[in-house]
């Protein structure tokens, strides 16, 4: 599992707001740094490492749900649920492919075909997230979600994710 | 998916710490609102809310964990394994009645095509074929690539498979949850983050 990007500056005497500030930020920059890894499709662990980010990221707008108004909350916290959702139902599929293959194996010769269609109607199934998550990222480039996001997070607490400037672990 | 009550008396302009005890409360009341279910191995979406709750505490506790002094990370390990056996549970409750639908609709298809099969021997007998030594190598060829092709041993294999391992899942959780009550681990969890 992708490991989780530093907070920079967060301290325990921060002020509720900024910590949200800068808690979101950084997991909203940590996402949508697999966007393109997951977009090209090459690689499952891509698409695994956005969804395991995008989870992070709504768990730290529940936790900072109070340092927003509600209603503008609302409206960008469904659109990151639907990251998440769909992203999902991608991800359920390649760990059902991956834990069927695993075990075909062990199957006796007349339980293979059984398994192996599964696995043939599962992998259908994952072309076609495919296509839902690439016309989810239109949709969020058609609607201008990042910027709108950052500036809206920006205005609420203080924090510019250009000052917060999130990067990823180093790699050793 | 039971979604999580509302925390009140939250200030943003107040530090980090204050907030977070309060909303730590109730997420640690949320997870045990469950106990009354944990003992009915039935109780198929209560579990699985409580999964939900355990995730929500689990994340609170990673973020939070920078306001407290003592060291959060055995709470949230044990959390965090708490919602792991309650995600495998869920995905076997979700699993075995779609396996079960399969299977059902591989029967009334399977029943079909092997009627078709023999329908289609009976005819070319009464219109004349012969019932000779090869008509019938041929009839059971068929029978048996039929047979091959059949994907019903393997669905009732993984059903079976899938439900043995949600018995022993939930044999599991029952024993991590009687040595989490036994231990007092929520009366320590709520001792570390100064609450009550």
């Amino acid at each position: 599992m992708a490991k989780a990007w530093e907070v920079h500056g967060l301290q325990g005497d921060l002020r509720f707001e900024e910590a949200a500030g800068r808690v979101i930020l950084t997991r909203w920059r940590e996402m949508m740094s697999f966007r393109e890894g997951t977009l090209a499709g090459e690689d499952i662990e891509e698409l695994h490492a956005m969804r395991v980010s995008s989870r992070r990221l709504r768990a730290a707008m529940d936790a900072f749900a109070d340092a927003f108004p509600s209603r503008p909350f609302k409206r960008r916290l469904k659109r990151v649920k639907e990251i998440t959702d769909t992203l999902g139902d991608a991800r359920d599929l390649d760990v059902a492919v991956e834990g069927l293959e695993a075990i075909l194996p062990e199957m006796a010769p007349e339980e293979r075909p059984g398994i192996e269609a599964l696995i043939a109607e599962y992998r259908d199934r994952r072309a076609d997230e495919n296509r839902h998550i690439v016309a989810l990222f239109e949709r969020l480039d058609a609607e201008g979600f990042a910027d709108d996001f950052e500036r809206w997070v920006a205005r609420r607490t203080g924090v510019t994710v250009e000052e917060l400037d999130p990067q990823p672990p180093a790699r050793h | 998916m039971a979604k999580p009550r509302p925390v009140p008396g939250i200030d943003p302009h107040r530090r980090i710490r204050p907030n977070a005890r309060r909303i730590l409360a109730v997420r640690i009341d949320e997870v045990w609102s469950y106990e009354p279910f944990v003992a009915d191995p039935n109780a198929v979406r209560e579990l699985h809310d409580m999964r939900i709750a355990c995730k929500r505490l689990r994340y609170l506790l990673e973020i939070f964990a920078v306001a407290f002094a003592d060291d959060l990370e055995p709470f949230i390990d044990e959390v965090k394994d708490l919602q792991d056996l309650l995600g495998e549970i869920h995905d076997r409750d979700v699993q075995v009645p779609m396996l079960a639908e399969h299977l059902e609709e591989l029967r009334e298809h399977g029943d079909v095509a092997a009627r078709r099969l023999v329908a289609q021997e009976r005819r070319t007998r009464v219109n004349g074929g012969s019932v000779s030594e090869a008509s019938y190598r041929s009839f059971r060829r068929r029978l048996d690539a039929w047979s091959r092709a059949d994907q019903r041993p393997g669905i009732e294999a993984l059903l079976a498979r899938r439900r043995q391992e949600r018995d022993a899942l939930y044999a599991r959780f029952l024993g991590e949850w009687a040595r989490l009550r036994d231990e007092g681990f929520r009366a320590r969890l709520e001792d570390v983050l100064g609450i009550g």
